[in-house]
């Protein structure tokens, strides 16, 4: 009752500690997933599936507790593996974006390369970056560099594909705008097409890592020597442990989650989000 | 002072010419929007450019902003050519175009922040503005929270801060409802006699333009010259139910007319 009176409420600025509405909105995110994991345990437990190809939440629970090795945590195995997955993700990530944004500016505002180009893109786009990796192999053999490369394809289209469309979006009228208020190159560039493309890159920067994470995993699976959650759960196939394997499941969704809503999800509040809410109560008065 | 002198003293008498258009051509691959547009526009004078729709009235006003250039004539600010867009020349288009990032304040101190001028000493001169377009009380406000009258206050006050010697104003009013319209033709009357300076205004409303400005320039239907040239010989402020302004605004209403129908007769014949 409080709680959705207060939700009602438009709040002037978000503070630190989580207000009932935001306490509403975990746990109406949580409940299915509670209820999921609740009719899962059930189905294991009475019998109704094989635990040893689909083993019950509490079994997983327990096998990432020993993985984890919380007692010794410098030699925990999945933070090991958790921690080279991220690092490849990210760094073909981050590579991704050094190139594409700086490409999509130079082809969202040249519609002569645009065009030249567009049929490329059109092609690579919707292409999986997976498909790359037996090529990779042969070219650089099993390892980061393959993994990395990959997952770089995988992220690279999208950033780019939406650094273009945000370019583009921008309108003539409000480069005119400023170019009549004496604006040069860098001022174009810096208080209106960055700001201007903001929304569009934001979400291809989300789709771009959202790539990478998803690439990873295959690629891992395919050219990893050793660690990386894909590894892991690829090597335990061949000990037929199905609960490292769904360990390292759970993982990819949370990490792949966590990276979409709380750094991304951070990005938008700080910058498109702000721009089309607050200073509401004050405007419309 | 002077912007009660300029009300008093006869056009001629007062000033110079601004801007200079000698039989302007442009064409737009193989199709040519304006044969010869010859106009001379003085010093504060507040001109209001009307034609049929698609004549090109608003690739002039682009012209004198130097978003493009003519294909042929000469086209110069005082007497200079234009090559292309410069803080002489403030630009207010009808869609608004405000940056949804920036604040209503920080949009208005746009230029004077583009031209490297103090925050402080940037919101003391948009001050004037911002209290002048109605504005006062939302400052803080994002754009994406304001109507399209208030919308296009914060572009005109934009336009005014960084204070261009020339205000070129394309359709406007024309993205607003009737009523918000006219409310601030109305309401704005006050600013154009505070700005005093020179005013290109590109409008497809008769009563718009002869409300507003000093003299009213009808462009031909594609490819577009000049038909009439109209003075509007009424002091500002000036009241709607004045029977001089009906006159005006029958006259150019019907030249106008004229050549919309001249237009329309040899569309038909090509069909």
């Amino acid at each position: 009752m409080t709680a959705s009176r207060t939700a009602g409420v438009p709040r002037q600025k978000g503070g630190p500690s989580a207000s009932p509405s935001q306490i509403v909105a975990f746990v109406t995110f949580m409940l299915p997933i509670g209820a999921l994991l609740l009719f899962w345990e059930g189905v294991v437990r009475f019998g109704l599936a094989d635990a040893t190809i689909l083993p019950a939440p509490s079994m997983i629970v327990v096998r990432a507790w020993e993985l984890l090795n919380p007692a010794k945590a410098e030699r925990s195995l999945l933070l090991v593996h958790i921690g080279v997955s991220l690092w490849r993700a990210l760094a073909a990530f981050v590579l991704a974006c050094l190139v594409a944004i700086p490409l999509g500016f130079v082809l969202g505002l040249s519609t002569g390369t645009y065009r030249a180009l567009s049929p490329l893109l059109s092609l690579l786009l919707p292409l999986p970056a997976v498909a790359w990796t037996p090529i990779f192999l042969v070219a650089f053999g099993q390892g980061d560099l393959t993994i990395i490369g990959v997952c770089f394809l995988g992220a690279f289209f999208p950033v780019l594909y939406s650094t273009i469309q945000g370019v583009r979006g921008i309108g003539v009228h409000a480069i005119w705008v400023v170019q009549s208020m004496g604006a040069g190159p860098l001022d174009l560039f810096r208080r209106v097409l960055l700001p201007g493309a903001l929304p569009a890159l934001i979400s291809g920067l989300k789709l771009g890592m959202a790539h990478s994470w998803r690439t990873l995993v295959a690629a891992e699976m395919l050219a990893a020597l050793s660690y990386g959650l894909g590894y892991m759960i690829f090597a335990a196939r061949s000990y037929m442990d199905v609960s490292t394997m769904f360990v390292g499941i759970v993982c990819l969704a949370v990490i792949g989650l966590l990276i979409e809503h709380v750094i991304f999800g951070t990005l938008e509040k700080m910058t498109v989000a702000r721009w089309h809410s607050s200073g509401k109560v004050r405007g419309t008065r | 002072m002077s912007a009660d002198l300029a009300k008093v003293l006869p056009m001629n008498a007062r000033s110079k010419p601004k801007i200079v258009a000698k039989g302007i051509q442009k064409s737009f691959g193989n199709v040519l929007a304006m044969e010869d547009v010859t106009l001379s526009i003085q010093e504060r004078e507040f001109v209001a450019i009307i034609g049929p729709s698609g004549c090109g009235k608003s690739t002039f006003l682009y012209l004198i902003a130097g978003f493009e250039k003519p294909s042929g004539g000469e086209l110069t600010i005082n007497g200079n050519a234009i090559t292309g867009p410069g803080p002489d020349r403030g630009v207010v288009f009808q869609e608004f175009v405000l940056f949804p990032w920036l604040t209503v304040l920080r949009n208005i101190t746009l230029g004077l922040d583009i031209q490297g001028v103090k925050r402080e000493e940037a919101e003391a001169r948009a001050l004037k503005w911002i209290r002048l377009t109605g504005l006062s009380g939302f400052e803080n406000a994002y754009p994406s929270t304001l109507s399209g009258g208030m919308k296009q206050r914060v572009a005109i006050a934009r336009a005014l801060t960084y204070d261009p010697e020339v205000l070129l104003l394309d359709e406007p009013f024309g993205a607003l409802d009737v009523q918000t319209k006219n409310y601030m033709i109305r309401d704005l009357q006050d600013l154009w006699q505070e700005a005093n300076r020179t005013i290109v205004m590109i409008t497809h409303s008769v009563s718009e333009a002869v409300h507003m400005a000093d003299r009213v320039v009808v462009l031909s239907s594609r490819p577009s010259r000049v038909i009439a040239d109209v003075r509007i010989d009424v002091p500002h402020p000036r009241d709607r139910r004045n029977p001089t302004m009906h006159r005006y605004e029958d006259e150019i209403t019907a030249i106008l007319s004229a050549e919309v129908d001249k237009a329309m007769s040899l569309e038909r014949q090509i069909r």
